[in-house]
């Protein structure tokens, strides 16, 4: 019988280990991450994305990664980038994330990105986005009025941002298929915690999805499609092996299930329980 | 090694000796977590919120329109009070009515249409027989009003095995969720406590 704290242990170790000595486990590029890639690669220099960080601070190790190798692509593809938040802790994370990723590209605020800050309601943000991003954001995050940063001159609405990307750790990604998608027709992708991941499936073979991106696994199969190591890449042999601990514990669990089962049916609470 | 990170490294370990058992290092810790998110939320709501969308077009830009929603707004806040509870109805009232206008529409448009054109467009392939049989067989479970037995029964059964692979899909990507933040933490304290890892 295993403890919970053994248990613990084992996993702690599972995930030390491989960050410490690299095993370097094959990670394929799955089509919905690829889909994300191409839709980024298509874009001509110039081309404006959109990209939403509607997450909290907990779900950082995952959320960072994922924004960082997309942020990286649009400013390596010298897109303009229009960025917000429709959480109120994605605010300062994206804008921390944002200012030192354009830094490693030597993008210019106000020219290559812009950040406008958090809004919330979500619902009426992205409504009233599809209208005109001046009414929702009249300013940035910095307070600078949306009329004197260059890069907004020639961008009103949705028809002018050829990708939306929401970087999600909850069901906002939906919210923007229902009232972005499906009123204004944009594209649209989402960067998601695993967890959330499974949720968003329909809306890729409905075609109201173009790609996804599932937590830590995704951010390492776009490094690697943007030949650029990065955080994703780095946890996937810790996400591997530990992933191989659990099958063998759930394993070993039932191994031991079974065995007491068949040798031990007088002191079993299924045998010993009274029916009513 | 500089202060936020020897302060970060306590704060983690104090969340992680819960796994040994409760203790007031853990309970500091969430305490804190709780404190200060709603602080942050707190002061963002009044910062991207109240000053931008009332104080300043009121009393800035003498947009007295804005005090309508103002007065909603504080009628909310009226659920405190007992006496005036009944207030706080109005705005709920517009909320509701405002929300469910905007919102029914565009959930039946992307969720429901666009949910079953996708469902049937491809039918001709193996994908789209299995999406049909899925998505027939786990209504068939949900459907009460006619017994489970017979082939009826059989589709439902079918419908089960559909829900298990599901969950199955949904259980092992919330252990990589997990992991993923065990692996975050683990970076940081081999990485930037330790310095053991780059």
């Amino acid at each position: 019988m295993l403890s919970r704290q053994l248990i613990f242990v084992l996993i702690a170790l599972s995930v030390a280990i491989p960050l410490v000595i690299k095993i370097g486990l094959p990670n394929q590029v799955t089509t919905e991450v690829r889909n994300v890639y191409e839709s980024i690669e298509q874009l001509d220099s110039g081309s404006v994305m959109m990209i939403s960080f509607d997450h909290e601070a907990s779900s950082l190790p995952e959320v960072k990664p994922m924004a960082q190798a997309i942020l990286r692509h649009c400013f390596q593809k010298k897109l303009k980038v229009i960025t917000l938040a429709l959480m109120a802790e994605g605010t300062a994370i994206g804008e921390q994330l944002l200012r030192e990723t354009a830094n490693e590209y030597q993008a210019n605020y106000g020219e290559d990105y812009v950040f406008l800050g958090y809004r919330p309601q979500a619902q009426s943000a992205i409504l009233g986005m599809g209208e005109e991003i001046k009414r929702v954001f009249p300013q940035d995050y910095n307070n600078t009025s949306l009329d004197r940063i260059p890069m907004m001159k020639d961008i009103k609405n949705y028809n002018e941002v050829k990708l939306i990307i929401s970087v999600a750790d909850g069901d906002l990604p939906v919210t923007w298929v229902d009232y972005a998608v499906s009123r204004y027709h944009p594209k649209f992708a989402c960067a998601t915690t695993a967890v959330m991941a499974t949720s968003f499936y329909p809306f890729l073979s409905s075609g109201q999805m173009v790609g996804l991106l599932g937590g830590l696994k995704g951010a390492a199969e776009y490094e690697i499609l943007l030949e650029k190591p990065g955080m994703g890449q780095k946890g996937m042999d810790a996400q591997s092996v530990s992933h191989l601990v659990i099958v063998l514990i759930i394993v070993w669990g039932n191994v031991v299930y079974f065995l007491r089962r068949k040798t031990s049916t007088v002191d079993s609470p299924r045998s010993t329980a009274k029916p009513l | 090694m500089n202060i936020e990170t020897l302060i970060a490294t306590f704060l983690t370990l104090c969340i992680f000796s819960f796994l040994y058992k409760d203790n007031p290092f853990y309970k500091f810790a969430e305490h804190l977590l709780v404190g200060i998110s709603v602080g942050y939320v707190l002061v963002m709501a009044v910062n991207t919120t109240l000053m931008p969308k009332l104080v300043n077009p009121v009393f800035k830009q003498g947009e007295l329109g804005y005090i309508i929603p103002g007065i909603l707004g504080i009628f909310m806040l009226l659920r405190f009070f007992p006496r005036y509870t009944w207030l706080s109805r109005i705005s709920i009232a517009l909320i509701i009515g405002a929300g469910a206008g905007v919102a029914i529409p565009a959930t039946i448009q992307a969720r429901l249409f666009s949910q079953m054109q996708a469902s049937m467009k491809d039918f001709a392939s193996i994908d789209g027989i299995i999406i049909f049989l899925g998505i027939a067989s786990t209504l068939a479970y949900f459907f009460f009003s006619k017994e489970h037995k017979g082939w009826f029964g059989a589709t439902a059964k079918m419908g089960t095995w559909f829900l298990m692979i599901f969950f199955g899909a949904t259980f092992g990507y919330t252990v990589m969720s997990r992991i993923s933040l065990l692996i975050g933490r683990m970076q940081f304290l081999l990485g930037d406590f330790l310095h053991i890892i780059k």
